[in-house]
């Protein structure tokens, strides 16, 4: 073998080759005989090999324990496994209570009194069916210097009129008279269909227009499968609320779905607002009467105008607030969003066979482990690449350390 | 042969006591030539084929050869066994020691004793890089991929370990 580094020194290198120097046979016996090494086929593999193994295994192993999820998911009866739904649906439609034989639920218990507004009064709907279900309860909550109640009802609309009536006995919806309150109600109906959902959405908009409140947005969605959707954003004047409230769950073919109110106390707002106003009205007085007196200095005069140009600036931003939080305060928004009963069982009319079930909740139960497994992916990212940076480090430390002891041993 | 080196390799071909037969000189004498030490690097040698045997499996064909790779490993436990001894050296006195080890040519039989000295003046370092270039044969990319380093690196490694070595035996002559 010759080689650029070689020439000039080829009397060394031959001296070099001449010696010999062979492993001694004992050690060569030593080797042979003495390595009784445990075969470890995993860990003999290289790691392209093993990443080859475990990347299917890994594959296969989350494929097989989505299909035994499936399996065992579609295994049960198909009415329950749409229980959940077909529930809802026996709600939705009245049935609990047109056939059903519990009674109505006593009113829970509530009363969360805000800093400004009346004791709130939650009306707890606990209706039993005969199957059992058990009506939803909304939350009493109370805002930073505001008072904001809700109730929900899960019923029928003969559920809501008699959910009214005692809401009305209770006084929850008896909005504080005189006091500017801005209120918001969230109103869910369902509707039969299509043409019941356009002529409820029609009505509702005549009922507030009547009442003296206008639709501000309206929004409707229908499908030709019979599915529809309409939200309807609507004002009316806040002493009409609970009497708009009243007459949209009663529109013809309405079944409401829930319904809640949340209040806010402006009334504070609003006198701060007043009081600052005339605050500023005070000083513009004086500012004026100071220019018209004739006594100021041409500095002083022009540093009055400025004071004044600035309060009748402030004067009228405030003023704009205040009218604002008035007309807010005197005027409730009631969101009404209506749905076609397809819509909202949509899914007890996905009748799959077991297969289909079985792959759906295998396809279900996979993409799971997706998200898992991005998610792992996500947090190990980072440590990973410290630890990369910290091996890298390590590695040249290490370099630096066997350099400098081959060279100086 | 025993049988569990000659049936450890069977799909690659070649047993890997085939592997231990051809290279095991070779891989003796750079590791007298790292270490200056017979005794030690037989250790070494064995400690260098038992992992290579654990490891064989793993071998790649196609990134190194045989000769190439175990070089590798025994450059690696050649290091441990400097860690070792530089642990060793500095709560012990090793004069003599060395003193003891230049009565006896210690890198090859046949040996003048001005070239087994003027070795024994070379860092293990510049051994290393003669061992794998001129006793071993391995070309520039082969002993780089030993050492850790570029080939160019290797190459100006070589070249002054051999002038060096030169000037280290006409001193000693001298």
């Amino acid at each position: 073998m010759s080689a650029d580094e070689f020439v000039g020194h080829e009397a060394l290198i031959a001296a070099l080759r001449a010696g010999t120097l062979d492993a001694p046979d004992h050690l060569q016996r030593r080797l042979l005989a003495g390595s009784t090494t445990k075969r470890r086929r995993w860990r003999d593999m290289s790691h392209r090999r093993q990443a080859l193994v475990l990347i299917p295994v890994m594959g296969t192993l989350a494929i097989g324990a989505a299909l035994v999820n499936g399996a065992l998911s579609s295994s049960t009866d198909p009415s329950n496994s749409n229980h959940r739904s077909a529930e809802l649906n026996r709600l939705v439609n009245g049935a609990a209570f047109s056939h059903g034989t519990g009674p109505i639920g006593a009113p829970g218990p509530t009363g969360a009194q805000g800093p400004t507004g009346p004791m709130g009064e939650t009306g707890a709907q606990g209706v039993t069916g005969s199957s059992g279900a058990t009506g939803l309860a909304g939350p009493t909550g109370v805002v930073h210097g505001t008072a904001s109640y809700k109730y929900g009802a899960l019923a029928t609309r003969a559920g809501a009129q008699k959910s009214s009536k005692t809401l009305d006995a209770a006084g929850a919806f008896s909005i504080p008279k005189g006091r500017l309150i801005h209120a918001t109600a969230y109103l869910d109906v369902t509707v039969p269909n299509n043409r019941a959902l356009t002529r409820a959405t029609n009505d509702a908009t005549q009922i507030v227009t009547r009442l003296g409140g206008y639709t501000q947005t309206s929004q409707i969605n229908a499908s030709h499968r019979g599915y529809g959707r309409a939200f309807l954003d609507l004002h009316v004047p806040l002493s009409r609320t609970e009497d708009a409230i009243t007459k949209l769950g009663k529109l013809p073919g309405v079944a409401v779905v829930s319904q809640s109110l949340s209040t806010q106390d402006l009334e504070q707002q609003a006198q701060k607002q007043t009081n600052e106003i005339s605050q500023l009205q005070r000083a513009i007085a004086i500012y004026k009467q100071a220019l018209n007196s004739g006594t100021l200095t041409g500095s002083q005069r022009v540093d009055v105008q400025i004071k004044l140009a600035d309060a009748q600036r402030q004067i009228t931003g405030t003023r704009k607030a205040h009218g604002k939080t008035v007309k807010s305060g005197t005027t409730a928004e009631i969101r009404l969003s209506l749905a076609t009963k397809h819509q909202a069982v949509v899914a007890v009319h996905h009748k799959r066979g077991r297969l289909g079930r079985l792959l759906h909740n295998a396809a279900g139960f996979l993409g799971l482990e997706a998200i898992i497994v991005l998610y792992i992916l996500i947090v190990a990212f980072p440590i990973a690449v410290l630890l990369a940076l910290l091996w890298w480090l390590t590695r040249g430390r290490q370099r630096r350390d066997e350099k400098r002891l081959l060279a100086s041993a | 042969m025993p049988a569990a080196f000659a049936a450890s390799r069977p799909g690659r071909g070649q047993p890997f006591a085939d592997v231990v037969a051809e290279n095991l000189d070779a891989v003796y004498r750079y590791l007298v030539y790292l270490t200056g030490d017979r005794v030690a690097a037989e250790d070494l040698a064995a400690e260098t084929f038992e992992k290579a045997y654990r490891g064989w499996r793993r071998f790649d064909p196609a990134r190194s050869a045989p000769r190439t790779w175990l070089c590798r490993i025994a450059h690696s436990v050649a290091v441990d066994w400097f860690r070792a001894e530089a642990r060793r050296t500095r709560r012990e006195d090793n004069y003599m020691r060395d003193a003891d080890m230049l009565q006896e040519s210690v890198f090859a039989d046949g040996f003048s004793p001005e070239l087994d000295q003027a070795l024994h003046r070379l860092s293990p370092a510049e051994r290393e890089v003669v061992a794998l270039r001129v006793l071993l044969e391995l070309d520039g990319p082969s002993a780089a991929r030993v050492l850790g380093i570029s080939h160019t690196a290797c190459s100006t490694r070589l070249s002054r370990a051999l002038k060096r070595l030169e000037e280290e035996v006409g001193d000693v002559r001298g």
